[in-house]
């Protein structure tokens, strides 16, 4: 009898259980729900309801300041989650492939630390880093802001895919070198293909990343890279519009869209 | 013919150090079927992944025909393996599994579709190219592996404990379906099993492994017959293993004496023994049972047990020495009896260890 309360399943038969969870997913969710609801709301006044309409969303995408800042939100993600993507595959494969060496463990713990960080200490030290950096060579543009998202999407992108490859025994590897396959042809052939669900879960986990970032991007961006997160943020100094929120429930529904089709890629396993 | 000369192999270093193999040294003759035999830790396996190229020798050399191979990376070996797992690719359908190595050796589409039917055909899989792995039974998994296996023709094919995942029925089809694709096309193959009917069954030669070292290289008669070692004529089939005594070698055999009886000129595995107590290996099916006063018995004992078998009975034979042995005959005396044992001195075989 002393035992029923630690097993995990019996915690549904506590009392109150019920009614806590709704209170948390209450929580959690009624702000975004209200966000949603207003975005489809035929009114300025953002406190009162009057009746259905998609007028916010049209206004949102006829918005040029919107406009420009979601193809800057785009660019900056599409490339820092190819390019941290294609990094992390790398890192994955070098921390859970072939012998192990010395100093193995510290690399894998090495790439995940920045998770750790606090982002406005990465924010502050990108800051103070990329300032040197382009007072010395005297470079502008949107390539920082893509160099800074890539890093900090690196350990985003390298935990799914490094999962996949360790669930994944290395017996397909040796036999496709025992079919004269060389080490390239054995990734380009093998490895990729059954690994392509960790890179494409690690790359959505990145995008999505890259896409909502603001601390970072706020202390990098130069004048004309107002990224999404970054719009949203200038608009609601001047009073929630319902704009904002049509803005924000799509971003809303892109990051669902991705993270549902994450964990859909991650339920096949090798 | 590959040439396993003077191979050690150590795993870990200093105190955690593990011997897999012992200075072996074998020749492994072109176009055979050869066997690798022994309980599991024996280094059977490990001594194939070195032919293969996925663990690399730590002393010693392989060479394939002359050339050495002992540190070439495996994708550089005309030597290709079928795994015990099978290890097919799983996103690949069975008819791209067979041609994925000449894929790989840069062979003409049009010729490796050519091989790849006449694999499917080889193997009779040919109504499932299009299948994908995961659709398949383990037995129609393992033909996909030795067809991959097979494709490119590589000179030595290795086969590591390949029917141990299959039920008895099957590993029996499948065990002379290998004996005739060896034959038909040729190559030698290189099997690892610790099923010693299996060994006896298909293998040209075996080659009995014990803690890292061979123990004993030949053909299945000779290994059953003339085991060199307790070890060796205790891995192989039912064996009794009897003390005796060395008196002397006449002719290149030995001259013994069990506990009564006469004097007899049995096999030995080998001429520098000393003379004295020596260990001798007796076929339960090699006894013949007499009566205990016989001049020709060997040793006597009373019946303990009997175990009717069929075609054969088991008996259990208390000798008066102390030891228990076992024997095969037709025509059992009941439990209790006192019989003597009897042998042709040609079945008897002095062990060397």
């Amino acid at each position: 009898m002393a035992r029923r309360s630690t097993k995990p399943r019996e915690l549904r038969r506590q009392p109150l259980f019920t009614w806590v969870s709704w209170c948390v997913l209450g929580v959690l969710y009624a702000p975004i729900a209200v966000l949603i609801l207003f975005s489809f709301n035929d009114n300025r006044a953002v406190m009162s309801w009057t009746e259905f309409s998609l007028r916010w969303y049209g206004a949102a995408l006829e918005n040029e300041g919107i406009r420009n800042a979601a193809v800057v939100s785009f660019k900056v993600a599409a490339i820092a989650t190819t390019a941290a993507t294609i990094i992390a595959t790398m890192a994955a494969l070098a921390t859970s492939r072939g012998p192990g060496y010395p100093g193995r463990s510290a690399a894998i713990a090495l790439i995940n630390q920045p998770l750790m960080i606090p982002e406005i200490v990465t924010a502050v030290a990108t800051l103070a880093f990329f300032s040197i950096l382009r007072q010395v060579t005297g470079w502008t543009g949107l390539g920082w802001l893509i160099l800074a998202h890539t890093v900090f999407c690196i350990p985003f992108a390298y935990m799914p895919i490094r999962a996949r490859l360790a669930d994944m025994p290395d017996t397909f590897e040796i036999a496709a070198a025992d079919l004269y396959a060389t080490p390239w042809q054995c990734f380009r052939h093998v490895t990729l293909p059954l690994l392509m669900p960790g890179v494409l879960a690690g790359a959505m986990l990145a995008f999505v990343v890259s896409l909502d970032d603001v601390i970072i991007t706020l202390m990098i961006a130069g004048p004309g890279e107002t990224t999404l997160p970054i719009y949203i943020l200038g608009q609601i100094r001047r009073g929630v519009t319902p704009e904002v929120n049509a803005v924000s429930t799509i971003l809303i529904a892109i990051t669902v869209l991705m993270i549902a089709a994450m964990f859909t890629l991650q339920k096949k396993r090798p | 013919m590959i040439d396993i000369d003077n191979v050690t192999k150590q795993f870990g270093e200093g105190a955690a150090a593990v011997q897999a193999l012992r200075r072996v040294s074998l020749t492994i003759p072109e176009a055979s079927f050869f066997t690798l035999l022994g309980p599991s830790g024996c280094g059977k396996t490990t001594l194939l992944r070195l032919i293969a190229g996925f663990e690399l020798p730590t002393g010693g050399d392989i060479r394939l025909d002359g050339q050495s191979i002992g540190h070439l990376p495996p994708h550089h070996r005309p030597v290709n393996t079928v795994f015990q797992s099978y290890a097919l690719f799983p996103h690949m359908t069975v008819a791209r599994n067979i041609g994925f190595g000449l894929e790989m050796q840069g062979r003409k589409p049009s010729d490796v579709a050519a091989t790849v039917n006449k694999m499917l055909t080889l193997v009779r899989m040919e109504e499932y190219a299009a299948r994908r792995v995961d659709q398949l039974s383990g037995g129609q998994q393992q033909r996909v592996a030795l067809a991959r296996a097979l494709a490119p023709h590589p000179k030595v094919l290795l086969l590591d404990e390949p029917l141990s995942a299959l039920d008895l029925k099957l590993r029996k089809q499948m065990q002379g379906e290998l004996k005739r694709l060896q034959a038909e096309t040729g190559i030698t193959f290189v099997f690892v099993t610790h099923d010693q009917g299996e060994a006896l069954a298909m293998s040209d030669q075996i080659a009995v492994m014990s803690a890292g070292e061979v123990q004993q290289v030949g053909s299945p008669e000779a290994i059953y017959t003339r085991p060199r070692s307790a070890f060796v004529a205790d891995f192989i089939g039912d064996t009794n293993i009897v003390p005796a005594t060395l008196l002397r070698y006449e002719g290149g055999r030995a001259v013994i004496r069990f506990a009564q009886g006469p004097e007899l000129c049995a096999n030995a595995a080998s001429d520098a023994l000393a003379a004295g107590p020596v260990q001798v290996a007796l076929r339960p099916e090699t006894i013949t049972l007499t009566d205990a006063a016989d001049p020709a018995a060997l040793m006597c004992g009373t019946v303990a047990e009997s175990t009717y078998q069929g075609a054969a009975t088991q008996l259990t034979v208390r000798l008066e020495t102390g030891p228990e042995i076992r024997v095969e005959v037709t025509d059992p005396p009941s439990p209790g009896a006192r019989v003597g044992i009897a042998c042709d001195a040609a079945m008897l075989q002095v062990l060397a260890d």
